[in-house]
This record gives C-alpha cells, sequence and structure tokens, in this order.
C-alpha cells in the first residue's frame, strides 16, 4: 500500500491547476454570477484531453487512470466546480458507458468526437417522477421498422444546454419500465429533439443544467446502446463511475474553501491578533484538514479498486456520501470562518457554499447512496 | 535532421516553499518543483523549430532525483528525449561548474548538436550565467537574451533587446541561444502527452561516474566560489498606515512622504503654502 | 606578486548613458574597497573614439585605464570584448574585476570569468572586503527575498557584476591624473563568430520595468479592467511602468509582460506603488529589492499591507483617483 503520490500524479495535479488557475480563475466569479458555460475556455481544453481523459487513445483519448481522473476533476473544481462538472459529466457518464457498452460502430462514430471535446455529453435519466427511482421512467422508445421513436421529457440535464450528444433513457414498454430500460444514443440535430429553458440553481450556476424535450424523435436502431432491456445496468454501471467523479468535485470545492479558510484567518485580526490564533478557529480547521484528507483517500480508495478490476461500486458510494457531506460542513465551515464576509459574494467561499450543495444531491442523492451501501454491508452480513 | 538541445532547471514552487520569512529559512528539499519559468519559454522555442524543420529535441537538467519530473513534463509538451544529470557529487555546483558538467554531458550524449537553448534565467538564483558559460564550454557561438529565432538553411538568425539597442544577429550553427520570457508563451501541457511521458519516456540517467568525472571536478567542491551565508534581508519596515478619505489621505500622503515621491521621479511636488491656503 | 602590483578593474561599459553611470559607481566603490587591500583601480575600456571615456574615468578616480581602441571594435561584441578582456586579465593578473549589470555585462563578465575559469557572482547589492582580504560579494535570490554572501577563496580573479544604482559616484576632478595604458588590438583576433547585422535604438517601450524607478503595481482589488485602466494614467504622471499581479494578467486586464513577481518580472524601484493587491507569495518573490513602498489596500491585514512603508487603509480605485488629481495639481505647480 503506498499512500504518496507519484510522480505522475503530481505532476497531472500542477499541470491542471496551472491551467485551471490561468483560465477559469479570473472569470469564476463572474461565470457564477452571470450563469455562463465559458466556451472559450472550453475550447482551449478541447487538445488538451480534457473530454476524452480516460478514453482509450485508438479514440484520440488520453488514457490516464482513475486517480488522474479524479485529480483532474478535483482540480478543475477547486477553481470552478462548475466546469469541473461539466467535464466529470461528460467523461464519466456521457462518454464512459459507449466505451463499455457501445459496438465497435458505436464507439468508431462517437468516441472519437466526444474525446477531442467535440461532441459535449449528457446523460438523461431523470424525469419529473423518475431519478434514483430508474422504475419510474415514463419516456417512452417505439420501435418504427429500423428506427425507434423517443418521446419524453428529461429535466436537470447537466451540460443540458450545450451537449451535443445525449444518452436518453427510455422504456420500450410502459407496462414493464424496469425490464424494458433502454439506453439511446441520441445527437442534437435530430429532429424533435429540443432544449428547454436553463435552470436558474443555487449553485454551479455556470453550468447549462436544462430539461430535454423528446417529440417523435427517429433515431436509428443502430443508435441503441447495448440491448433492449439492458438501461437499467447501464445506468448503475454509468452511476458507479461518475460518482467518483462527483465525490472529486466535492473534495476540489472544500479544498478550495480551506485554502481560503487558512488564508482569512491569517490575516482578519480581531482584538489585536489574528484569529487563526483563537482554538475555536484553530479546531475548525483542523477538523477541515482532517475531513478532506479521509475523503480524499476515499475517492483515490476507489479509483484504485476501479484500475484493478476490482467491484467498487460501494466504495464509489462511501466516497460519494463522505465527500459530499463533508464538502457541505467545510464549506459551511469556510464561511463561518470568514464571518460577514463569508456571506458576502466578494469573497468566493460564498460561492463555494452554495456549489458543494449540490453534491450530495445529484448522481444519487446520499439518501440514495447510504441504500447502495447499507445493502452491500447488509448482505455481508447475513 | 536538426538536432536541438534544451536545458532546463527545476525551481521550487514558491506558493508551496516550506518558508519562513523571519529567519529566512527555506526547507528547499520539502518544495515541491516546477520548470523554471524562462526554461519553458526556451522549450517552447525549441517545440516550434521541430514544429517548422523536424528535427529531434533532447532535454537536460541536472539537479536531484525528484528532478526527472521536470523531464516527463517537457516530453509531455513534445521534446524527444531527456537526460537527468543527477549524482550527490554534483550537488552545491556554482554556475561555472554546472556548465561544465552540463558540456560534458551534452559533448557525450548530443555531440553533434545543431542548437543549444537555455532559459535566460532561472526565478531561483538569477544569475543568467549558465547560458553564457555553457557557450565557452561547448566553444560555440552564442547569443543571451534572445526573443526571436529564424533559421535558414545552418545560419541562425537572431533578435534581441541589449541595453536599449534591438539588435539583430546570425551565426552559423552549431550555436547556442537563451530565450526571453518576452515571446514564445509556452503552450499548456495536454494530459494525454503525461500519460505518453510516464508510459514510454526516454530517460537517460547519468551520474559522475558517466562523465568520467570525480569530486575535485564537480559540485561544491569545484566550484570557484563559496557561499558564506543565506539570510533574509531585515527591512525594517516602520509600516505607517493612514487611513480616512482618500483626498485627505492623499495630502497626508504628499505631506509626510513629497520628499520620497519626489526624489524618484525627480520632480518638486511641494505646494506653496500660500496658494494653498 | 608584490602588493603595490594589486589591481581592482572595472570593466568600461559606456554604450548608453545608465551603463556609463554604471562604470562610473564602480569605480566610486572600487576605490573604497582598493584601500582596504592596498591595490590600484583599473579601467579597461574597449572599442573605437572613446578617449572622452577615457578621461571621464580618470576624472572619477581610475588611476590606471587600459585601452583598447580600433574601428574594429565600433560596435559591442560579446565574443570579441570577453577575448580581449580574458588577453588583458592573464598579462596584468588583477585582484578583482567589477563589471556592471547591465544586459551587456550580465552576458559579457561570465564569459570572461569561464574563459578564466575562475568564479563570478551575478547582480551584486552589496561589496566588501573580509578580515581574509577577500571580496565579499552580496548578491540576491529569490527576487530580493534572501540575500547571499559569497567569496572566492582559490580563483582569480575575484569576479562580480552589480546591479546599476547600487554605489553612489564619486564628483568628477578633472585635474586628477590618471595613466592610460594603449594597447595594440591583437593580430591574430579571431573572427567573430556572431555577426551583428543591425543594431538601432530602442524606443517603443521606454524602459524596461526591471530597470524602472517607479512602479505601479495593480491587483484584483483595481475592481475591474476599466478601473485598472487609471493606474497607466497616474504612472504616466509619474514616469514610471505599470506591473501586475497574475490574476490580472490571467484576466487580460494587462499583457503578460507587465507581470511582476516568480513567474514574471524582479523589480527594484526607488518607489513602489501597489495598488489592491493582497501580497501573494507568487507577486511579492518579485518585490524584494523595491525601496519605498506605498501599498493601497481596504483590507489592512493584507500581507501586502504589512510589507509596506505606507499602508494605506483605502478602496484603491478611489485613491488611485485622488492621487492622479492632487499628483496632476503638483506637478503643474
Amino acid at each position: 500500500m503506498d499512500f504518496n503520490p507519484c510522480m505522475k500524479h503530481k505532476l497531472i495535479r500542477k499541470t491542471v491547476r496551472m491551467f485551471a488557475e490561468a483560465e477559469l480563475g479570473p472569470i469564476a466569479y463572474e461565470i457564477d454570477r452571470d450563469a455562463r458555460l465559458p466556451m472559450e475556455v472550453i475550447e482551449k481544453m478541447r487538445p488538451l484531453n480534457y473530454f476524452g481523459l480516460q478514453a482509450p487513445k485508438i479514440y484520440g483519448g488520453a488514457e490516464i487512470d482513475s486517480i488522474s481522473y479524479a485529480i483532474t476533476i478535483e482540480e478543475l473544481s477547486r477553481v470552478c466546480a462548475a466546469v469541473g462538472l461539466c467535464v466529470s459529466v461528460h467523461n464519466s457518464v456521457g462518454l464512459y458507458p459507449i466505451e463499455r457498452f457501445g459496438t465497435e460502430a458505436q464507439k468508431k462514430q462517437f468516441i472519437p468526437k466526444l474525446a477531442s471535446g467535440e461532441y459535449i455529453g449528457a446523460f438523461c435519466l431523470t424525469e419529473a417522477n423518475a431519478g434514483s427511482d430508474a422504475g419510474g421512467v415514463e419516456t417512452s422508445a417505439v420501435r418504427m421498422g429500423n428506427h425507434f421513436i423517443i418521446n419524453g421529457t428529461k429535466i436537470f440535464v447537466t451540460n443540458g444546454g450545450i451537449c451535443d450528444l445525449a444518452l436518453i433513457f427510455a422504456v420500450t414498454d410502459l407496462k414493464n419500465p424496469r425490464e424494458s430500460a433502454s439506453v439511446f444514443i441520441v445527437e442534437k440535430n435530430t429532429p424533435g429533439f429540443s432544449v428547454g429553458e436553463i435552470e436558474d440553481l443555487c449553485g454551479m450556476r455556470a453550468n447549462p443544467v436544462s430539461s430535454l424535450f423528446l417529440e417523435d424523435c427517429r433515431v436509428p436502431e443502430n443508435h441503441l446502446l447495448g440491448k433492449v432491456g439492458g438501461g437499467l445496468r447501464i445506468g448503475l454501471v454509468a452511476l458507479d463511475t461518475g460518482r467518483i467523479g462527483v465525490a472529486a468535485q466535492a473534495l476540489g470545492i472544500a479544498q478550495a474553501a480551506f485554502e481560503a479558510s487558512v488564508k482569512y484567518s491569517k490575516e482578519r485580526q480581531q482584538f489585536n491578533r489574528p484569529i487563526s490564533s483563537f482554538q475555536t478557529i484553530q479546531n475548525y480547521l483542523a477538523d477541515m484538514a482532517t475531513e478532506i484528507d479521509a475523503a480524499r483517500l476515499l475517492v483515490y480508495r476507489a479509483c484504485d479498486l476501479k484500475d484493478s478490476g476490482q467491484p467498487f461500486g460501494t466504495e464509489a458510494a462511501m466516497a460519494k456520501l463522505y465527500c459530499g457531506s463533508m464538502a457541505s460542513r467545510v464549506t459551511n465551515l469556510a464561511v463561518q470562518i470568514h464571518g460577514g464576509y463569508g456571506y458576502s459574494k466578494e469573497y468566493d467561499v460564498e460561492r463555494y457554499f452554495r456549489d458543494a450543495k449540490v453534491t450530495e444531491i445529484y448522481e444519487g442523492t446520499s439518501e440514495v447512496q447510504r441504500m447502495v451501501i447499507s445493502r452491500a454491508v447488509l448482505t455481508k452480513l447475513t | 535532421m536538426l538536432k536541438l538541445v534544451v536545458c532546463i532547471k527545476q525551481v521550487p514552487l514558491v506558493s508551496e516553499l516550506p518558508w519562513d520569512s523571519r529567519t529566512g529559512t527555506l526547507r528547499r528539499e520539502l518544495a515541491e518543483g516546477m520548470i523554471n519559468p524562462a526554461c519553458k519559454h526556451a522549450l517552447e522555442a525549441a517545440l516550434q523549430l521541430k514544429q517548422k524543420h523536424g528535427g529531434e529535441i533532447a532535454v537536460f537538467t541536472m539537479g536531484p532525483p525528484m528532478a526527472e519530473e521536470v523531464l516527463h513534463e517537457a516530453q509531455a509538451m513534445g521534446t524527444d528525449r531527456g537526460i537527468l544529470l543527477t549524482d550527490r557529487l554534483m550537488a552545491g555546483a556554482d554556475t561555472s561548474i554546472t556548465a561544465f558538467t552540463l558540456a560534458k554531458a551534452i559533448l557525450k550524449e548530443c555531440p553533434d548538436f545543431d542548437l543549444v537553448l537555455c532559459g535566460c534565467y532561472t526565478s531561483d538564483s538569477e544569475t543568467a550565467q549558465v547560458g553564457p558559460q555553457l557557450v565557452e564550454e561547448l566553444d560555440v557561438p552564442g547569443a543571451a537574451n534572445v526573443h526571436h529565432i529564424e533559421l535558414i538553411g545552418k545560419t541562425l538568425r537572431m533578435k534581441r533587446i541589449s541595453d536599449n539597442f534591438i539588435e539583430t544577429l546570425e551565426m552559423e550553427l552549431p550555436g547556442l541561444v537563451t530565450i526571453t520570457t518576452q515571446e514564445f508563451q509556452p503552450r499548456y501541457v495536454p494530459l494525454k502527452g503525461l500519460q505518453d511521458a510516464f508510459e514510454g519516456s526516454d530517460i537517460t540517467r547519468i551520474g559522475a561516474d558517466d562523465l568520467g568525472l570525480d569530486m575535485g571536478k564537480l559540485g561544491t567542491t569545484a566550484s570557484p566560489t563559496k557561499i558564506l551565508n543565506v539570510y533574509s534581508p531585515t527591512a525594517k519596515k516602520k509600516n505607517i498606515v493612514l487611513k480616512g478619505s482618500a483626498k485627505k489621505v492623499v495630502e497626508e500622503l504628499f505631506d509626510r512622504f513629497e520628499d520620497k515621491i519626489g526624489g524618484a521621479i525627480r520632480k518638486d511636488l511641494k505646494v506653496e503654502k500660500k496658494y494653498n491656503e | 606578486m608584490s602588493e603595490n602590483n594589486r589591481s581592482i578593474w572595472v570593466f568600461g561599459d559606456y554604450r548608453n548613458y545608465f551603463q556609463n553611470r554604471v562604470t562610473l559607481q564602480l569605480l566610486s566603490r572600487a576605490i573604497e574597497l582598493a584601500d582596504k587591500i592596498s591595490a590600484s583601480v583599473c579601467a579597461v575600456v574597449m572599442g573605437h573614439d572613446v578617449d572622452e571615456y577615457v578621461g571621464e574615468y580618470i576624472a572619477h578616480g581610475a588611476q590606471k585605464v587600459y585601452v583598447i581602441e580600433h574601428p574594429q571594435l565600433k560596435n559591442y561584441s560579446i565574443e570579441t570584448y570577453s577575448y580581449l578582456m580574458e588577453r588583458l586579465a592573464r598579462i596584468y593578473k588583477p585582484e578583482i574585476i567589477f563589471v556592471g549589470a547591465t544586459m551587456f555585462g550580465r552576458e559579457f563578465a561570465p564569459r570572461v570569468a569561464k574563459k578564466l575559469g575562475t568564479g563570478l557572482t551575478a547582480d551584486c547589492i552589496g561589496l566588501d572586503i573580509n578580515e581574509d582580504g577577500l571580496l565579499v560579494q552580496i548578491a540576491p535570490s529569490f527576487g530580493g527575498n534572501l540575500l547571499a554572501e559569497i567569496i572566492t577563496p582559490e580563483s582569480r580573479p575575484q569576479m562580480a557584476t552589480v546591479r546599476p544604482g547600487t554605489f553612489q559616484e564619486i564628483p568628477h576632478d578633472y585635474n586628477a591624473v590618471g595613466e592610460v595604458i594603449r594597447i595594440p588590438l591583437p593580430e591574430d583576433l579571431p573572427e567573430d563568430r556572431v555577426r551583428l547585422i543591425s543594431t538601432e535604438r530602442w524606443r517603443k517601450k521606454g524602459q524596461r520595468i526591471e530597470d524602472a524607478r517607479v512602479v505601479v503595481c495593480g491587483g484584483r482589488g483595481m475592481g475591474s479592467k476599466k478601473k485598472y485602466k487609471k493606474l497607466f494614467e497616474l504612472s504616466q504622471l509619474l514616469g514610471g511602468i505599470i506591473g501586475a499581479t497574475r490574476p490580472v494578467v490571467y484576466a487580460k486586464w494587462v499583457d503578460e509582460e507587465s507581470l511582476v513577481g516568480q513567474a514574471g518580472k524582479h523589480i527594484r524601484p526607488k518607489v513602489l506603488f501597489s495598488f489592491g493587491i493582497s501580497g501573494a507569495i507568487q507577486h511579492t518573490a518579485g518585490i524584494g529589492d523595491a525601496g519605498f513602498i506605498i501599498a493601497i489596500n481596504k483590507n489592512i491585514n493584507a500581507t501586502m499591507m504589512k510589507m509596506a512603508d505606507v499602508a494605506i487603509v483605502a478602496d484603491a480605485n478611489q485613491f488611485c483617483t485622488a492621487l492622479t488629481r492632487e499628483l496632476k495639481k503638483r506637478i503643474r505647480s
């Protein structure tokens, strides 16, 4: 067991940090305020392989290991969580399912476009009456010759406003949603595919989260990912991977909040001394540092399991559960340490505080993570 | 084929330095490193030459084993091979001995080089001496602080600013240039490049034995200069704090420090009181 | 070698006004140090039509001037000048050689030192003689945040480049007498391998930030790109140069060349104005040599405010406006 980061991981961290601080740092505040995804930065990220992090090199990806992937998301999110989210979702639940479940033809057709960032990917499971309960999916896919006709509405789609390709969950038999759940690769230019209004959210505001409408969308049958009825399995695998991404986002946000708190507590003077000299503040900082470190180990452990081909679903859920709640606690303390300034948009911790919350919600709420974890725990013990 | 050599140095990332400004102590061995900024511009210049004329780039660095990192980073940017000069005997070399050691390694690993590129100075010791001294060791023509290069056949045309003169220079290769940070904005490192650099890196490690050199020729022992003492300048600043409305503070600033400011800008900033009152 | 044969040499760098001044400054310090080791002070001048400088150096204290004059030396050349300097040093064996840390000097000196197989300390901000009679060279590193004392115990000459403005020149005395030793250009002078195609005075950007007497640095605390622009007017009034922190350069409020700090320029102005800068180490690593620092920040506890001689608690942008207005008034009167 080696807890020391290797040279590659250190260098990837420095590289991404340098890019993020240079390109995203100066605009993080403004794009959050204006709810704008910075396409000019996305453009620069394309040739640097941010959109094909783990995709095979033959398809133009960087083929980095999962710890490197987590570090990349962590460092992007440390500076700008909304862009970290865009990259994480694209890679983990947009591209990866095609790599894992796609036919050779599908891989050849879509992965190079996704890995180069020409296409931004999205993943659409959530509906008004379905989320963690995939059984409630009402979007339908009806076979018509060698096509499927898809109808339905997806909500809270990360990257929705800019995606070029979406993986759509639909059922072929509304009476048997679980058994007939299927995933379709739908391109933006497909007639009947349209983007709804961008959501006005609490945090991650620079990401264009939106609804997607599918009205008599004709999708060729060779865009079916896996087989009819294979949707739930694809969803579960995609979400296991996605959870690592969300955990890494939470970690990055918490790290940023912690660094800001250390800096501020050393600068801010009260009673003629820096507030870092007060034991209460010291205790807060110690707790934040410890929790962040514990969270980081959980994330990297899940990554390591994934790379060595072992089951990692439970560990990814643990990492996501812990990182999400940790990020909320840490950013909350960061605001507290900053006092009135922390509650103001003049300081970044206010944004971290808003951005952190959703990591407890999306890609499976903390409650659902606990279901996943407890199921594994209870199975083992019986 | 064009054979390019770039010499780079790993310097401490100051934001990460375990740094005590009161005692001025640095624990450099604990510091995270990075490619010296000017060296990165030299790398970019070499990469642009390679893109235009083809060829091969060999990157040399001298430092502790951890300095290998900068060779991987260079490779991720597009260089072809790395040579790490690392040996405890090499530690503590001053610029003269650094240039000597680098030259030995270049002549061993890349004797038929066309052009050596260095950064114009390092952000830690800032001597700007290794490049020019390497010119002497290699006995080739060379120019420092170059911001523009153009290769025409075997002739290198260069531009540089030297003491308020813009000079256009030419030399026949092989030669050496040091590159300023003015142009050749370094490219970002692609992540695939990093992955490749760690999967199949071509890095040669060279120690004193490989160069046929012993302690008497290397490191602290051989260096003509000796460092007696390093300390943090104890500037005893008064740190006068001024507060109040901008207008009032400006007046106070001039009332109290008009000589300081006026002296620096070589202007008399005194206001005849009678006009004022 | 007998005691009275010892000499301290100063390289006669005269190509422009500032280069010439540093030569005079070095002569002044050389005189003080020569006293401690009973050495003579010599200047070395190469070029064409250089009598003016020979006279000036004698008037400023050079007891002896070695002159190599030839039309072929009309243009400054690193290769030829360092070749000649090595020959002279091997013949006359100076104890110490000082070179001004001009762009030319900083390339010339290391070449000469290497040819002579001796040590060299760059960019010294202090020079002294210790109890053993050795030259102590004080050089900055990490942008002036650290200083090192360096000696060259064995090899000779002891060599240092010295920053312009480090020492005060002594007043000239045109009655002073000095010995002028004219040395012919060696016939076997090798051809210069670096050809000067053209040279022109560089006026475009005026002075470089590294040499500026006044620098006006602005950080994110200026508020916006538009507000940041106000610093340019102020800087112009002060005859200064604009500097910036990394976030501001990243935000494209100002060009990369204005970046001051670890990854950018290291500055040493007499007066530094620092507007809305918190004082991250990436920035302060480049300002360790600044003389008088005036920092303006809303946050009195910012690191930059603590480093300042005068810390002004104010909105950087508003203060900039007020300062500009007042300065205009005062410069006019």
